[in-house]
């Protein structure tokens, strides 16, 4: 399919690339902390039932090289380890009594969609 | 996820405090809020040390520089490697009226051009052309390289001193913790995150928030009270701790029976195949092998470790963990703000699962650091009410106690050697 954005069968997920899918942990820490939990719960339960599918499909291709559909679905898969600050540690979109917008600044990210 | 089933109950009261030689008395609030301890900070402290400025892997190649801004007197300077190799410091000032010759951040220049009037620099500092040089008076062009600062490195780590000159060598600065620390391999410590805060609190509050577990279980409760603390050992007490002149080590305690909710199904994709048998790591144990059979990682050999805090007087951290290394610098800005700067160091991942892993480890101590950072202001403030002229200090603390000692013993110092005896 041209102009899609995710690789074949992963095209449901494609709303989320603007937000949950953006490339730089900068953005997607952001989206975290500025969304309601029904809002990552959403994001969340959609990514996690095809996580491990699209982990798998991105092993498939050489991580530092992915052509840019898979890379787009990588960017989600690392959207889920901001969900996953939500659901699974706090309960809430943010650390209790920790201010948003807040001082702290991410100077560098990692090398890859970080 | 390695789950050490064997782990021995926790020993009690720890009597560090007495090991390393320190008093029991209370300790002293007036340096955390006054601008007079600050000035004297400055001069007699950050003006003396040797302060971590970067690593070698920074600069890897011919030209390639940083700027840094040493605090609290706000002295720019440029740490770069010369044709020869070899690693440099200069004030970041030109030697014709002043101005700073490159911008704040980092790049490559084999050649230093001043943007005032194009005065030009070798990588090595000498002047290499000025325009229109007939027009100045005899201009003695080998005295108008670029000041050069005091600048060694030490197992990567670059060190700069604002002595002119320097009176104790960087060898010599370091002392034992040099031997210690002899060897240690930086894993991917080429690939860095970097996280900066200017803070509302003095450097030590941050310092200190970080250089013990007690506040773990209270201030941490949903993010790393678990990795800290179990039944056994409630409120985190240390494995071990030592000190080395002004420098010092400190091991803290991990939870070994710590396990995973299968509720948590990002957790469970990522960490299912993980092995470090920590939530705050990013590396393979195959990554981390030689870091981890290092003597002064995990010094006691512990079974339940967590991580060590490894303090270079007086305002670096370099933390070991099972997933590898990373470290805190806190810089004064004013007697009650200051810059804090982290910056975690990961492998290269091999697999998406173990990339997701990573971004979870730098998602969750971003949390853990917000969570301290709070804190940090919180703890200002009362300091600054004047309610308290002194602080109790328990022996899991023992690392705040060691550095106000040293930092009360270099404001008084009259020279570095004494302030080293
Ligand atoms: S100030 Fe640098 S060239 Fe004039
Ligand atoms: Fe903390």
């Amino acid at each position: 399919m041209s102009g899609a954005r995710l690789p074949e069968g992963f095209g449901d997920l494609e709303r989320y690339c603007d937000t949950w899918g953006l490339h730089t942990t900068r953005e997607r820490h952001a989206v975290r902390c500025g969304s309601t939990m029904e809002e990552i719960r959403d994001f969340y339960d959609a990514m996690t039932d095809r996580a491990a599918e699209a982990c798998d499909l991105i092993d498939s291709y050489a991580l530092d090289s992915l052509p840019p559909q898979v890379n787009n679905l990588m960017a989600l898969v690392l959207g889920l380890a901001q969900a996953h600050v939500a659901v699974e540690i706090h309960g809430q979109p943010r650390a209790p009594g920790t201010p948003w917008p807040n001082s702290l600044k991410i100077v560098r990210g990692l090398p890859m969609l970080g | 996820m390695n789950v050490n089933t064997m782990a021995k109950p926790f020993a009690g009261v720890t009597t560090f405090t007495q090991s390393c030689g320190l008093g029991t008395a209370p300790v002293p609030l007036e340096p955390y809020r006054s601008a007079a301890f600050f000035e004297r900070e400055r001069t007699q402290v950050f003006e003396r040390a040797w302060l971590v400025a970067g690593r070698v892997e920074e600069i890897p190649n011919y030209g390639d520089y940083i700027t840094v801004n040493l605090l609290p007197g706000n002295v720019p300077a440029i740490i770069n490697r010369g044709k020869d190799g070899t690693v440099r410091a200069f004030y970041n000032t030109c030697s014709h009226r002043g101005s700073q010759v490159l911008d704040a951040g980092a790049g490559n220049a084999k050649r230093i051009v001043c943007p005032y009037h194009a005065w030009t620099y070798a990588a090595d500092g000498d002047v290499v052309s000025i325009p229109d040089e007939p027009s100045f008076f005899n201009v003695d062009k080998k005295a108008c390289g670029l000041s050069r600062m005091s600048v060694d490195v030490w197992e990567g780590w670059i060190f700069v001193n604002l002595q002119k000159q320097p009176e104790v060598g960087l060898q010599e600065f370091l002392g034992t913790f040099a031997d210690r620390l002899a060897g240690v391999p930086y894993v991917a410590a080429d690939r860095p995150i970097v996280l900066q805060a200017d803070l509302d609190a003095n450097w030590k509050v941050v310092q200190d928030a970080f250089i013990e577990s007690y506040h773990i279980p209270a201030i941490h409760k949903k993010t790393i009270a678990e990795t800290f603390s179990s039944d056994e050992n409630k409120f985190a007490r240390l494995l071990d701790a030592r000190v080395f002149g002004p420098h010092r080590t400190v091991s803290m305690y991990g939870n070994p029976a710590m396990s995973i909710d299968p509720a948590h199904k990002v957790t469970m994709l990522a960490y299912a195949s993980g092995d470090t048998g920590s939530l705050i790591s990013a590396g393979t144990s195959a990554q981390m092998d030689a870091f981890l059979r290092h003597d002064a990682v995990n010094p006691t050999g512990s079974d339940c470790w967590s991580m060590d805090v490894n303090n270079i007087f007086p305002n670096t951290q370099i933390d070991f963990g099972p997933g590898g290394f990373w470290v805190h610098q806190f810089w004064p800005l004013t007697e009650n703000t200051s810059r804090y700067e982290v910056k975690f160091y990961v492998p290269e991942p091999l697999t998406a699962r173990q990339r997701l892993q990573q971004e979870m480890y730098v998602a969750r101590v971003i949390e853990v650091v917000l969570e301290d950072l709070a804190n940090v202001a919180r703890t200002q403030r009362g300091i600054d009410s004047g309610g308290n002229d002194f602080m109790q200090i328990q022996d899991s603390e023992v690392g705040i106690r060691h550095s106000m000692d040293q930092l009360l013993k270099w404001v008084d110092a009259p020279s570095v050697t004494e302030a080293l005896r």
